[in-house]
């Protein structure tokens, strides 16, 4: 492979280097999607479904059509006819069936976006409403095993349950939370001479052209699909959603002419997904040292009738812990619902809650430092696969965040600690999350005006993709970082993976690399003006034969009042051990970004349903809490040099969500530590203090 | 929806005569909201904003005289020693760019029994000065709360003024919230001792369908109070205070929180600004002495 892994040769990767983007956010020159300016546009808003379940019998659009400035109300009636992809999700106005509150049943397009809403408003629709089912629980009767995810066993978890002296055998709820990205989801979309242009808030404009090509029935070369800059998406500006279809299918009623759309917030808790709630029992087998003999999970997931989805929360402790006894479950509830989608971190972090906290609970119960027990069940192999790790760095992790949080002189002994009237414990939890590599990518490189320009139809969603795919591209070429002209977030530039699964860096940059090598062997140091190459994201055998995996130990001080058990994070320290860190700014705030993230879910979000209604009833920024800067105090995150050989040409891996996977364990744990109250469920709220 | 815009208080007294139906707008910081989620969709907006006179604040026969329109920044940064309670509990708003828009006159208006002004306008017994075209009239605060979202304030009239009297003794706000800012309270507490009067004042917000009083918790404090010594209250004495003004609220549970909790906190907040009270009292001794 490069040279790339030898740091003495690298100049540009792992360089303290300040966003490329960043003076045109701070300016307000970069171009959001709702913000480019384009002539004329027309105003988009969604008529969505005030019934859970039936059909649509009648629109009575008269008072809607005589607002002014209305152009036309979009319905099922009307909607082109898309093609049939497998995906209900994206069946956009196809039919009059409604098989969720707030689904799209329908649009105004109007002159103004203020036309628009009025008019929505004034719509009346007449339905034939079936009776229908929101209601989670593990109890139900109707579960059943999704296909992608069958009951994996090893040995007898019940038997070592039955003949271990320690198990943790326990229930633990992770609620249903909403991705809130602050630039909503947005949509500009021209029909042109046969063609849709889309201006679109996402995470992969290629993964846009492909699916909205398929399902209008055009030459993917007929769509174009633009997005320099997106405002945050963590999952949820992924896979595609309504509203660019809905979009869409409106523009195709005004040719020539943009049409907008941009999702209120409380559009995007009904239409762009969330995070299933998930119940997850928990068993633990253990000797008295607290060595595993058992690990199991049993989780129950929501998903929507119409469409399947998995919340995969089983998937760490295929990795984690070594035990010879291993059951892992996954069951779906169906319900009447919007179907969930990713949120950063999606099984992981849910998945990383209840094991987290029950390793915390039998440290308790064996006497033995948390820190440690997690070194004792340390496994040489990946417990799931008996594949060996391409690195796994967990326990220096721990033990570098145990040294600099000042775990050593921790007295186990919970609600020992009072200052000012305030409980104080800590609390520890590890972190991991899958090193992968998404297929697809090519990438181009361009000799030119004595600059190197790197095209590549990757996207920067805020996570600093300009910054170090410009960095990459200049050691893979051997130049300073200045003489590298990145192009990326335009499907008309070469084809590049999605944005996700912390995937972006290491496909796109390896993409990268292989161009600028392709690149070099073709036209050597001294290039002609108009030399040119490219290449796409070579195999790497090494997939098949390592366990590939990042790995964190997360730590936190929690102090709860002991008279109103209000709950304050004063600390918050991570350790991660994620592979070669192409820029320290940038991963920096990926990881105390996702570490704020599980602050806020150990704290704060829940997303809560009204069964009779079937909606999120605190769907807004008001009442759906995300953590506040007040919240956040001392925030620390730190890595250990990984060199890993195996995982792909820059030793790298993903660290887009490691930091948000683990953290509410870690604060629950330091909370029990505080007070001695067990908390099993999220979020953690004062109530919980208060028996 | 009709824009009114007076430059002057007669004519915005004059217009809110005229039209009744319009919703006067301050900040906005309320009314935008419930604009832009469709709550409501008035015939007209009356706006505020030009009239000079609501930001003023100045002295007026033994109170403080505050212009509804003042922002709680204002309150803050230039009238925390005039009105102590208040300033605290104008600390406690959402963030600085709602501080800098928000109003005293407007969380009257709006009347939100989880309004963080209503508890100190309660305990230290401030008057609400309501004008309209037939004149101008002082209704107690204690008097203008009358059901959810109700006030003494008839169509025709606007808030121009809060009356806050002149501090005679220790006053707090607490509030608990379920994060560190940008909160709707769970639950809050304001408590005012009056030392030449003898007398003590509560309110109790987010706990109840209006801002309330404790009433028999004030007359057990006033009458149990050490006004010559400041000597500690007994625990008993404390916790009694604390349960009466936990049973003077009536909660409901929701998505904050539940009654229980709401009762409970109460009566932390009562015994915490209980024990406030008595250090503030022993300092102001000890300096007059
Ligand atoms: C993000 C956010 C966070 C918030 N957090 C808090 C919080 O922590 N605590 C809290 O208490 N509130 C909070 N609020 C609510 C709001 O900021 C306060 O109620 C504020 O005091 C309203 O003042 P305003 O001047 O903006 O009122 P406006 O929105 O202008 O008006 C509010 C109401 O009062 C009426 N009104 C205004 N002025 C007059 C007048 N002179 N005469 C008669 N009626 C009048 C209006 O018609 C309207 O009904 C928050 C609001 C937002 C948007």
């Amino acid at each position: 492979m490069s040279g790339l892994l030898e740091n003495t040769s690298t100049r540009a990767i792992g360089a303290d280097i300040g966003r490329v983007d960043g003076p045109a956010k701070v300016t307000g020159t970069a171009t959001y999607a709702f913000e480019h300016q384009l002539n004329a546009p027309a105003y988009l808003h969604p008529i969505q479904a005030t019934v859970v379940r039936g059909r649509v019998r009648e629109f009575d659009t008269r008072d809607a059509e005589a607002v002014p400035g209305v152009l036309t109300v979009l319905t099922h009636d009307n909607a082109a006819r898309l093609a049939d992809i497998g995906d209900a999700e994206l069946a956009v106005l196809q039919s009059d069936e409604v098989a969720h509150r707030g689904q799209v049943i329908g649009a105004v397009l109007a002159e103004t976006p203020e036309a628009a809403r009025q008019a929505v408003r004034l719509v009346r629709v007449h339905y034939e409403e079936r009776s229908h089912d929101v209601r989670f629980s593990a109890a139900r009767t109707d579960l059943y095993t999704p296909g992608e995810a069958e009951d994996d066993e090893q040995g007898d978890l019940a038997g070592a349950m039955a003949s271990a002296p320690v198990t943790v055998d326990h229930t633990y709820t992770t609620p249903m939370e909403h991705n809130n990205p602050m630039e909503p989801h947005s949509t500009i979309a021209v029909w042109e001479d046969a063609g849709l242009t889309l201006y679109e808030s996402t995470q992969g404009v290629h993964s846009v052209r492909s699916t909205m090509a398929e399902l209008f029935g055009l030459d993917p070369e007929r769509v174009r699909v633009i997005a320099p800059h997106v405002g945050g998406g963590f999952g949820s500006k992924g896979p595609l959603h309504p509203p660019v279809v809905l979009a869409a299918l409106a523009a195709r009623l005004l040719p020539g002419r943009p049409v907008k759309l941009a999702l209120t917030r409380q559009q995007m808790f009904d239409l762009v997904g969330y995070r299933s709630p998930t119940i997850q029992r928990v068993r633990l087998a253990a000797e008295p040292d607290g060595r595993l003999t058992g690990i199991g999970i049993d989780v129950t997931a929501q998903t929507a009738r119409f469409k399947e989805f998995l919340e995969q929360a089983g998937k760490p402790t295929e990795v984690m812990y070594a035990a010879p006894n291993r059951r892992i479950t996954h069951r779906l509830a169906a319900l009447d619902v919007a179907p969930p989608t990713w949120m950063r971190a999606p099984g992981e972090c849910p998945g990383m809650f209840g094991p987290e906290v029950a390793m915390d609970e039998l440290a308790v119960a064996c006497g033995v430092d948390p820190v440690e027990l997690r070194v004792r069940n340390e496994p040489g192999t990946e417990p799931a696969s008996g594949r060996p790790f391409s690195s796994r760095n967990l326990v220096a992790c721990l033990r570098e965040g145990a040294r600099r949080f000042g775990w050593q002189d921790r007295d186990p002994e919970p609600r020992r600690r009072m200052e000012d009237g305030w409980l104080v414990g800590t609390g520890v939890a590890a972190s991991t999350y899958p090193t992968g590599q998404m297929p697809g990518s090519v990438a181009a490189v361009r000799f030119e005006d004595g600059h190197y320009h790197v095209r590549i139809g990757a996207a920067d969603i805020g996570t600093g993709a300009w910054t170090v795919l410009t960095q990459i591209a200049a050691d893979a070429l051997g130049v300073p970082v200045t003489a590298v002209r990145l192009r990326i977030g335009d499907s008309s530039l070469p084809s590049a993976s999605l944005a996700g699964g912390s995937t972006g860096t290491v496909s796109w940059g390896s993409t990268i690399v292989a161009a600028a090598q392709a690149f070099r062997e073709r036209h050597g140091t001294a290039p002609a003006d108009g030399a040119e190459a490219r290449a796409g994201l070579p195999d790497n055998p090494n997939r098949e034969r390592y366990a590939m995996h990042a790995f964190g130990a997360q730590f936190a001080e929690v102090r709860v009042h002991a008279d109103t058990g209000e709950v304050r994070v004063p600390r918050l320290l991570g350790v991660f051990a994620a592979g070669r860190i192409v820029n320290p700014r940038t991963a920096r705030s990926q990881f105390i970004g996702g570490m704020t993230m599980g602050l806020s879910m150990a704290l704060h979000e829940d997303s809560v349903v009204d069964p009779r209604f079937g909606c999120v009833v605190n769907h807004d920024l008001a009442e759906y809490h995300i953590a506040a800067n007040a919240d956040v105090v001392d925030l620390q995150a730190h890595w250990i040099d990984e060199a890993d050989p195996y995982v792909n040409p820059l030793g790298a891996k993903g660290i887009g969500e490691i930091g948000i996977v683990g953290t509410a364990a870690a604060i629950v744990n330091a909370a029990y530590h505080a007070t001695g109250v067990r908390v099993r469920e999220l979020p953690m709220t004062l109530e919980h203090f208060l028996a | 929806m009709d824009f009114l815009s007076p430059s002057t208080w007669e004519e915005a007294l004059a217009a809110k005569s005229a039209h009744p139906d319009a919703v006067p707008i301050m900040g906005g910081t309320d009314v935008m909201v419930e604009l832009n989620f469709g709550r409501r969709r008035p015939p007209a907006l009356l706006d505020l904003t030009r009239i000079p006179q609501l930001r003023d604040h100045g002295p007026d026969d033994g109170y403080l005289r505050l212009g509804a329109g003042v922002p709680y920044t204002t309150i803050i940064e230039r009238l925390r020693d005039r009105s102590p309670a208040l300033a605290q509990a104008a600390r406690a708003v959402a963030s600085p760019q709602i501080r800098n828009r928000g109003s005293v006159g407007g969380n009257l208006g709006g009347a939100s029994p989880a309004g963080d002004a209503h508890p100190p306008l309660l305990a230290v017994d401030a008057l609400v000065e309501l004008a309209s075209v037939r004149g101008v009239r002082r209704v107690a605060a204690r008097e203008f709360y009358h059901g959810p979202r109700r006030t003494a304030r008839r169509d025709d009239e606007l808030i121009s003024a809060v009356l806050l009297p002149e501090p005679a003794g220790p006053q707090s706000f607490s509030k608990i919230g379920t994060r560190n800012a940008m909160v709707i309270a769970v639950a809050s507490f304001s408590l005012a001792l009056d030392a030449q009067a003898r007398t003590v004042g509560t309110g109790i917000g987010s706990a109840g369908p209006t801002p309330l009083r404790a009433i028999e918790a004030e007359k057990f404090l006033a009458s149990e109070f050490d006004w010559d010594g400041a000597a500690s209250p007994s625990p008993a004495t404390v916790t009694r205070f604390g349960e009466l003004v936990a049973s003077a609220a009536r909660p409901i549970d929701d998505v904050r929180g539940s009654a229980h909790y709401r009762r409970h906190a109460l009566s932390v907040m009562a015994r915490r600004a209980v024990s406030w009270a008595v250090t503030d009292y022993r300092k102001e001794i000890a300096r007059c002495a």
